[in-house]
């Protein structure tokens, strides 16, 4: 009994597992995957593309698309797969060709506009180097114009700087000139302070010329000659006069031995007040009552004439004396007379006329005593007197 | 049945058996060259895929190719002719395939090119309109 139904039980498994291999056996298989890539790769966007560039091959693909989906409900797995991989070759090949197709017509439109834009670069870029020239051509012009207008400037400092440097030059040299002169009137002696002013900015003059500081120098130079010229100015009275009095004092030596000089006549020096007096004496000149020259006498007339000839800047008296007989208008008629003849005789040999102022001072300023005839031989006398200072 | 119609039998089927085996060979001797041949030109193939855009496809008909020759080994002519024709068609994928990407890459290039060049093109007229106004500022100042 149990045996029994331990064998029905078994039956029935065999049974169930039975008609499960049964239906297993006749359900449709897993999908190759190669028949599903195939589908996806027929899914692709270029596929209708293909189709029109390769319809040769996308028909062949397609058959063996078709076949493979055969083989597959078949249940022929291997020949599914074989046809599937087949498809997919056919079809990617066709799809490569699409994508070589796309990708030559994008190079041609890419080389056309290519060859526009390198125009467009070419155009632009010409245009910038053409700029860019241009400017470095203006770029040149305006250093040129610089460099001229630094070069301009340079050349006109330098002439202002030469002009500057010889008017400096020009104002040093007047300032010592000026020194110069003032040295010549003793200035340092006659005006010192001024002097050594004048000095002292001739040194800083020079010494700012040397440094290049030509306006100052020109400045010091003119303050230093016009402190030379005050100095000058200053000095000069005094020089001059001292000069004159030095002068003036040889001269009249001078005179007096010139004087001295002439034979038989005894030169008497006296002042007058301011007045220096060289007095040359002319005795014997005339006789008695005489108021003309004896003979003789020429040789003294004709060296006087020559010494006062040889001074013309001294006036002369030439006064006429005598002794006291006589009345006193006559005497100073006589005197005044003789006076003349001897102007004459000096007129006579070239001696200026002006020069001489003719006088006749009778008995008065005797030199001897009227008593004696030899004091009045000395009395009776014509003197020419040289005046000075 | 007559004797001698029996050898003439015996004498085609003989012929016949020849005749098959013949082809057979020949066959076998053209599979063979083909899968030879289709090896050289793999080498080829990788030669041309200088960028290496389709290794993937290069190894798979290595593979094939491989498969094609155990086939042969074991004298399945039917099955190695599948494979050879199946590798002859991956051939041609590669090759489509690399003229295709060399073509693209070209266009790549091109299009590289073009927007390059138009870059340069911008900034050439940036430059330019740079210099335009340095010019005129040189113009006034040399005026």
């Amino acid at each position: 009994m149990r045996t029994a139904k331990t064998l029905r039980a078994g039956g029935w498994a065999v049974g169930v597992v039975g008609f499960g291999l049964a239906f297993a056996a006749c359900a449709t298989p897993p999908k190759p995957n190669e028949l599903e890539a195939f589908e996806k790769i027929k899914q692709s966007a270029n596929y209708q593309a293909a189709q029109r560039r390769s319809p040769d091959l996308v028909a062949e693909a397609e058959r063996l698309f078709s076949k493979s989906q055969e083989e597959w409900r078949d249940n022929d797995l291997e020949d599914s797969r074989r046809d599937a991989l087949m498809g997919q070759i056919k079809l990617k090949t066709a799809l490569a060709l699409v994508e070589y197709d796309q990708s030559k017509a994008r190079a041609d439109k890419a080389g056309q506009e290519l060859r526009t834009v390198e125009d467009e670069y070419s155009r632009v870029n010409k245009d910038l180097t053409a700029t860019q020239e241009q400017i470095a051509l203006l770029q040149r012009l305006k250093d040129t114009s610089s460099q001229a207008a630094v070069q301009q400037e340079k050349m006109q400092r330098e002439l202002a700087s030469r002009d500057a440097l010889g008017k400096a030059r020009d104002k040093v040299a007047a300032a010592e000139i000026a020194l110069k002169n003032a040295e010549q009137v003793k200035a340092a002696e006659y005006a010192k302070v001024e002097f050594l002013s004048a000095q002292d900015s001739l040194a800083r003059a020079q010494a700012q010329l040397k440094a290049g500081d030509y306006a100052m120098a020109g400045q010091t130079a003119d303050a230093a000659a016009d402190q030379a010229n005050r100095a000058t100015q200053a000095a000069k009275p005094t020089y001059e006069s001292s000069e004159s009095s030095k002068s003036s004092q040889a001269r009249n030596e001078a005179l007096a031995r010139d004087l001295s000089g002439i034979p038989g006549v005894q030169v008497r020096l006296d002042r007058r007040g301011d007045v220096q007096r060289a007095a040359v004496p002319l005795r014997g000149l005339f006789t008695r009552k005489s108021t003309v020259m004896t003979p003789g006498n020429d040789t003294v007339i004709d060296q006087l004439a020559a010494v006062m000839k040889k001074y013309p800047t001294y006036n002369v008296l030439v006064v006429g004396y005598s002794d006291n007989r006589g009345r006193r208008d006559q005497l100073l008629a006589l005197s005044q007379a003789r006076a003349t003849a001897v102007y004459s005789a000096l007129v006579s040999r070239g001696v200026e006329a002006k020069r001489m102022v003719v006088s006749g001072n009778g008995a008065e300023e005797p030199v001897s005593d009227n008593k004696t005839a030899g004091g009045r031989a000395l009395n009776n006398r014509v003197e020419v007197v040289f005046l000075y200072q | 049945m007559k004797p001698s119609r029996v050898v003439s039998y015996g004498v085609v089927a003989l012929l016949l058996l020849c005749g098959g085996q013949a082809l057979a060979n020949q066959e076998a001797d053209d599979l063979k060259r083909q899968i030879e041949s289709q090896r050289a030109a793999v080498s080829d193939l990788e030669r041309l895929d200088d960028r290496h855009m389709v290794t993937d496809d290069v190894t798979l008909l290595r593979s094939w190719l491989d498969e094609a020759w155990s086939q042969y080994s074991k004298e399945e002519y039917k099955r190695v002719r599948e494979v050879v024709d199946r590798c002859i068609a991956q051939a041609e994928l590669i090759r489509q395939r690399i003229t295709a990407g060399k073509m693209t890459a070209y266009a790549n290039d091109r299009d590289a090119q073009v927007r390059s060049t138009r870059e340069k093109i911008e900034r050439t007229r940036k430059s330019l309109l740079d210099a335009q106004s340095t010019k005129k500022a040189l113009e006034m100042t040399n005026k």
